[in-house]
């Protein structure tokens, strides 16, 4: 079982879009996959067409077994749902003996081979519930100062979650809303090229049929498969970045090791 | 004078070094006066007229010096050789005279799900005794 979280502190930046295309991609190519909302607003079941529930809330606080509480959103799709109720989960985890490790343990014994963490902007017991489960860590980001911020503080996040024993297979950067005319992209580009290198994926391009998509609740490979931000933009005669060749290299790193 | 120390550079993924090769270029270029910048510009458009007719792939290094080899010998374009190559293995391929069953392995690589073994024979005699990489 791979785990991999989508997080970065900075909203805004594609986290929800990125969790929820990459699942919806790993399920269509076999995987069983579980796909978990960390975030109180609960866009994962927007995005997925999906009623917001307090499947979280119930895992957690009422101690209700993973099977009962995930919805099946798709074939090979299960998602554990959001909504309101997912604060409430912060307080019990607070209160909690062990309160590090709480979602890792109750994923312990589940038979997916991917579990996707859709984490909030925050950093607060939840998100660090999230890391600390994680194996991976992908870190989407908009090519802007403040995202690029978000990007330093969810590495040293992740290193201070190293240190109490927790280790991580590896992280990667994904740049998102990539608009390459703009002088600011670059720069920022190269900036997060220079920090990070070969940790940086081929970026998503902006593409505003992904604010459409979840407003329809359908994923990008539903309703638009052929969009930039699934295939890439054209780079000469290829098409570069998109989240199809974010699908490869997230397979790639997870097979890797 | 004590050595520099030697110092590891980020092996960036290709298609992200391309990209920022590309951007930066455009970006340099977006500094230079008018006739230089239409120069480059046309330049630029005669390479994009050629893309359709250029392709990467990877190649064992002695089959690359063969072609090199026999298109000096012969004085022709390299390209053109490697076409008439390829034209021939078609040719070959479409009269079943080539199975390319008869040399797939099952592949470990997430994206494809065979491999080519090449026989023996194919390879001159120094390259058979590298040990794989």
């Amino acid at each position: 079982m791979n785990i991999v979280a989508f997080a970065n502190q900075k909203g805004g930046v594609g986290k929800t879009t990125t969790a929820v295309t990459l699942a919806d991609g790993l399920a269509r190519l076999g995987y069983r996959t579980l796909l978990m909302d960390l975030d109180p607003q609960g866009h994962v079941a927007f995005s997925l067409g999906l009623e917001k529930s307090p499947g979280l809330y119930r895992l957690i606080c009422l101690e209700e077994k993973l099977e009962k509480v995930v919805i099946q959103a798709r074939p090979n799709l299960d998602v554990v749902c959001s909504d309101k109720h997912t604060e409430k989960v912060k307080r019990q985890i607070t209160l909690s003996d062990f309160r590090e490790s709480i979602i890792l343990d109750a994923l312990q014994s589940t038979r997916y081979d991917y579990v996707l963490m859709d984490m909030a902007p925050s950093l607060d017991v939840l998100h660090i519930n999230g890391l600390v489960a994680s194996d991976w860590v992908i870190i989407p980001t908009r090519l802007d100062a403040m995202a690029v911020d978000g990007v330093k503080e969810i590495l040293l996040t992740m290193g201070e979650v190293a240190q109490r024993g927790y280790s991580f297979k590896g992280y990667a950067i994904l740049p998102t809303f990539f608009d390459r005319t703009t002088r600011e992209t670059l720069a920022q580009f190269q900036e997060i090229i220079r920090a990070f290198g070969s940790s940086v994926w081929p970026p998503v391009p902006q593409d505003t049929r992904v604010r459409e998509s979840s407003a329809y609740g359908k994923t990008l490979e539903e309703y638009t498969s052929n969009s930039p931000a699934m295939v890439g933009f054209q780079d000469g005669q290829r098409l570069v970045g998109g989240y199809r060749q974010a699908m490869q290299k997230l397979l790639e790193m997870t097979y890797a090791k | 004078m004590p050595n520099k120390p030697l110092e590891r550079r980020p092996i960036l993924d290709p298609v992200v070094a391309d990209l920022l090769a590309g951007m930066e270029q455009k970006q340099a270029e977006s500094q230079l006066p008018r006739r230089v910048r239409e120069k480059k510009i046309r330049e630029r458009q005669k390479i994009r007229a050629r893309r359709d007719q250029r392709v990467t792939y990877d190649l064992p290094p002695f089959l690359r010096q063969r072609v090199k080899e026999l298109a000096e010998e012969h004085s022709v374009p390299a390209s053109q050789l490697v076409t008439l190559a390829l034209m021939r293995f078609f040719e070959a391929y479409d009269l079943d005279q080539i199975d390319l069953r008869e040399l797939k392995q099952p592949s470990r690589s997430p994206r494809y799900d065979w491999n080519l073994i090449f026989p023996e024979k194919y390879f001159p005699n120094d390259e058979k005794k590298k040990p794989k990489k």
